[in-house]
């Protein structure tokens, strides 16, 4: 790891400077944010620039509370960490068929996979709100876990596939030989060694459902079930105006998130990319 | 290693995380005995005055739960209420507007049929009989009326005319030289929140009615075109001569409805054409500022509508056919029109059609609205509540093109006919 | 009793077949079959054979979408991909700077409906940073109504696209660069290029398959976007960032037309599905190529 050590020449400090001033400016929209926050509207209005007078944070608390954002952030917890568990469970069990077996019809599943992986939600999403609507299933969890258990699944099922298939051959052969069923392999064996794996997929898949908006728009309109996207449109546009709750409410939303990014950043950034290119 | 441990802790949280919720997946609430309530937000004042009935009705019904669902106004009209409706927590009691919205809700099989609550239930003598005429299809009253909203004045800041020592305009031309007046003096004339279409639609479409006449403007609507005739063209016309004199804020574009009043209530706007439900949103959002309105001003000669007409439309609540607590929903709307309540609705500014609101002490502006109402040689339906929705956004679309100087009115309307023909 | 070898992998994959088919497959077949009817949602389904397509061909607002979109992702190939490309030559050039890579990939956590409520502020036309800091700045006559002006709204919404994504293929192509041998890059060192001429002649050309990668993410993500129209301009001013998908969400949900949105839907999936097939066909030929 030495051997690339350059010594501090002017045109480096020069791009570190670059790099500092990029930062900076790329920042300033969050820390603005925050800023106003604790401000008055009519501070906002006047002097977008000067900073706060005093730091308080009534009106985060107030946002808190009147914005239901607790709720919104445990639907989201809900709704991810359901969804998140049955991805892995259910693509790691798929993934060990593919990986471990050769039977008629493989190809066809894994091909049903791969389309998945190209098929975006406008082809589908349509007639999936008037299937939900049929059962039943519209303004409640399950209308948000069912379709994100099935839209994280194919590049589950593929990277996790990627995995398995990388461990050594004998490894099974000597389970099997032990006397092990397929179900014992899968769940004592498989599933140990696939963590780093499922780390990944849990990464990504995590981000991908406490985000998503577009079916939560369509699907949940009820507040209770609500969760942080669709709340916090919810919340903007009933305090529109409000200007100084709202920018409390998106840095009560953004603080831990950023927090969250900063503690596990190399893990949450390993795991989005490995998420999205291969 | 430390990655190692990371990557594990990830996953422990999550797995606690998921076990620890897993009992509480199924959003769909317990059943038993909740009355389930929803519409468009009506500002801060009219919330506290909803959530105050929800309570007595509470402590009036052991057992039941009342469950009010305050949604985003553009939002509830388009995407939320027929997705709600849709939904196994339906709503069992849902704010709309009378015309053509409610005769789809009612085709759709979500309208229950009051009619023997209002002639011998609960509901009976509430209202006078002539409100349910815009309530009624098929000889069944589907709506129990709530207000009648006036959904286009024009406000304007009273300080601000007589500071720079004007009136307000009565008729077109005055309100081109207050435009000027107040352009000169930096002041923005005219305050819209023109995202969503409507704000700027509502008030440029009732323009339009005066000037190709009530008869013109419904048969046109109704039938989805043809605009591009020359009455109509005379009306844009109009619309264009209100961009030429710059009377409307250059953000009228990116912002919404609500920060249109915004601007308005900050005193940075001297005008604001929108409906009365501004009176109540004043009570939070700008309790100093001294306001009033005067009706849309006269339009020049050679306009063929009544000068005098107001735009407005009857809305209130429809009990869903489909609900299990229909007798719950009618004795809660009975209680919304209770005296008391009445008065309530009358102290955040919303007006009520109910008998009992000459007791309630109806004053001011809300006073002269209703009279306004009343007293109009004649009323002309929104576009977007009264006729087709999708026409109405295109009708809309096409006016602020022409308000924003994006289309001359001759382009403009034969677009429109172009995107309605087909 | 050990299940029969031929029962077994189906065991394993009957989960995954069902959700994916009940909630993916099947609406998916069923969107194609709407698109062949005219239904409101509710009542009657009236099949119209291919009207919607004759309709959807002949619609300029549908063409217009399609254009906007493209407007879009070719700005954000800019604002996103050549940028991250650049930041990522900035910060492999020495080691450490670990901090900035940090910094910047930050918003890919946020929910878009989060970073267009906050951008919304920043392009606000009463009080937003952007004006502010143009005015601060002496630079007045560069002001706009960012969101209000349809010469400017589409651009501005990419700039936000861009300043979530930059960060996310910066790190695509930093991980990419650090696979590249450092002896080639000494190598080109001695030969006195300096550092411009080795990001472009010789960094860059070796990591050509991430490149490839990442047009096609943007692409295909350029197509489906949605959170940031919606919660930003919902298709205004004056149609000019309507695109398809604010357009038939617009068109089903707004105006109850499920079967020409149906329609709608099967064009955009036919474009994505279509770029992704030949991309993948182009990596075919490619890895082909590279084994002769």
């Amino acid at each position: 790891m030495s051997g690339a050590r350059a010594r501090w020449s002017f045109p480096q400090l020069l791009v570190t400077l670059g790099l500092l001033l990029i930062a900076v400016v790329f920042f300033f929209p969050m820390i603005w944010m925050v800023m106003n926050s604790f401000k008055t509207n009519q501070a906002i209005f006047r002097t977008p620039f000067a900073l706060p007078e005093s730091i308080d944070f009534d009106r985060w608390i107030k946002a808190w509370e009147v914005g239901h954002i607790g709720q919104y952030a445990l639907n989201s917890a809900i709704v991810t960490g359901v969804s998140v568990a049955a991805i892995l469970v259910i693509a790691a069990s798929a993934a060990f068929a593919f990986s471990r077996y050769r039977f008629p019809g493989r190809s066809l599943a894994l091909g049903l996979f791969a389309l998945g992986l190209l098929l975006p939600l406008q082809s589908y999403f349509i007639a999936q709100s008037t299937m939900f609507r049929q059962v039943g299933i519209l303004d409640t969890r399950w209308a948000l876990i069912i379709p994100y258990i099935a839209m994280g699944l194919p590049l589950a099922v593929y990277l996790l596939k990627v995995y398995l298939d990388a461990l050594p051959e004998e490894l099974f052969e000597a389970a099997h030989i032990d006397g092990a069923s397929d179900l014992r392999v899968f769940g004592s064996l498989a599933m140990p060694l696939l963590r780093p794996g499922l780390a990944t997929v849990a990464i990504f898949s995590a981000l991908a459902c406490w985000n998503e908006f577009l079916l939560a728009l369509l699907y949940i309109q009820d507040d209770r079930l609500k969760t942080i996207p669709t709340g916090l449109l919810a919340f903007s546009s009933r305090y529109v105006t409000d200007y100084s709750l709202l920018f409390s409410a998106l840095s009560i939303i953004t603080i831990p998130m950023v927090v969250i990014y900063v503690v596990f950043n190399r893990q949450i950034v390993e795991g989005i990319t490995a998420g999205s290119v291969k | 290693m430390r990655t190692h441990h990371r990557g594990r802790a990830v996953i422990a949280a999550l797995s606690v995380a998921a076990l620890a919720v897993a009992s509480s997946v199924s959003g769909a609430v317990a059943q038993d005995r909740t009355l389930r309530i929803a519409m468009g937000s009506p500002g801060e004042a009219g919330i506290r005055v909803w959530e105050a009935i929800g309570a007595q009705f509470e402590a009036a019904n052991p057992g039941v739960t009342v469950d009010i669902e305050f949604m985003d106004d553009d939002l509830y009209q388009t995407i939320g209420l027929p997705q709600l409706l849709a939904s196994p927590n339906a709503p069992d009691i849902y704010f709309e507007w009378t015309g053509s919205r409610m005769a789809q809700r009612a085709a759709d099989g979500y309208a229950a049929d009051l009619t023997e609550a209002v002639a011998s239930g609960p509901l009976a003598g509430l209202l006078d009989d002539e409100l349910f005429a815009a309530a009624t299809l098929d000889g069944k009253i589907v709506l129990f009326p709530h207000t009648a909203d006036v959904t286009n004045v024009l406000w304007y800041n009273v300080p601000l005319f007589a500071e720079h020592g004007l009136t307000p305009p009565t008729t077109f031309e005055e309100l081109l030289a207050v435009c000027d007046a107040f352009v000169a003096a930096d002041i923005i004339p005219i305050a819209t929140g023109n995202k969503d279409l409507w704000a700027a639609g509502n008030w440029l479409s009732h323009m339009a009615s005066r000037v190709v006449g009530e008869d013109v403007y419904d048969a046109t609507l109704a039938a989805g075109g043809p605009f591009n005739t020359p009455e109509w063209e005379q009306a844009f016309g109009y619309i264009a001569q209100l961009r030429e004199h710059s009377c409307v804020n250059e953000s009228a574009n990116a912002i919404a409805d609500n920060e249109g009043a915004q601007l308005f209530f900050q005193g940075s706007a001297a005008m604001h054409p929108i409906g009365s439900w501004l009176v109540s949103w004043a009570i939070d959002e700008a309790p100093d500022l001294e306001f009033d309105f005067v009706n849309l001003p006269a339009m020049p000669e050679g306009s063929a509508g009544d000068q005098g007409s107001a735009i407005g439309v009857e809305t209130g609540y429809m009990v869903n056919a489909n609900s299990q607590v229909q007798d719950l929903a009618v004795e809660f709307l009975a209680l919304m029109n209770s005296p008391e309540n009445v008065k309530a609705y009358v102290a955040a500014e919303i007006v009520p059609l109910a008998r009992s609101v000459a007791d309630a002490g109806v004053d001011g502006r809300s006073l002269r609205l209703g009279e306004l109402l009343a007293g109009a040689p004649a009323v002309v339906l929104p576009p977007d509540t009264g006729y087709d929705l999708e026409m109405a956004n295109a009708l809309y679309a096409a006016e602020a093109a022409v308000l924003g100087g994006q289309a001359t009115p001759a382009a403009a309307l034969a677009a429109l006919d172009q995107q309605l023909a087909r | 009793m050990r299940p029969d070898r031929r029962v077994a992998p189906w065991l394993f994959l009957a989960p995954g077949l069902v959700v994916f088919s009940v909630a993916v497959l099947l609406p998916m077949v069923l969107t194609v079959g709407f698109s062949f009817t005219e239904w409101n949602g509710f009542g009657a389904m009236t099949f119209v054979g291919l009207d919607n397509y004759v309709r959807a061909f002949h619609d300029t607002f549908l063409r217009a979408s399609f254009l906007h979109v493209i407007v879009y992702i070719a700005a954000t190939l800019v604002l996103e991909v050549l940028v991250g490309l650049c930041l990522a030559g900035l910060v492999s050039m020495r080691r450490g700077r670990l901090w900035f890579r940090v910094a910047i990939f930050t918003p890919v956590m946020l929910p878009m409906v989060v970073v267009a409520v906050l951008w919304a502020f920043v392009y606000n036309p009463d009080f937003g940073l952007l004006n502010g800091a143009l005015e601060a700045m002496g630079l007045a006559g560069l002001q706009r109504i960012w969101l209000g002006d349809p010469s400017v709204a589409l651009l501005a919404i990419s700039v936000v696209s861009g300043w979530v994504y930059a960060g996310f293929y910066m790190m695509i192509f930093y991980a990419a660069f650090r696979q590249v041998p450092s002896d080639i890059i000494e190598a080109a060192r001695l030969d006195g290029a300096g550092e411009w001429s080795i990001f472009r002649r010789v960094k860059v050309p070796m990591i050509r398959g991430a490149v490839g990668v990442a047009v096609l993410l943007c692409v295909t993500g350029g197509f489906q976007g949605f959170d940031l129209f919606f919660v930003m301009t919902n298709g205004g001013p004056y149609g000019s960032t309507e695109i398809p998908t604010t357009l038939l969400v617009r068109t089903v949900f707004r105006h109850a037309d499920v079967g020409y949105g149906s329609a709608m839907a099967v064009v955009l999936t036919a474009v994505v599905v279509t770029c992704g097939l030949a991309y993948a066909q182009l990596q075919v030929r490619r890895t082909r190529g590279a084994a002769r």
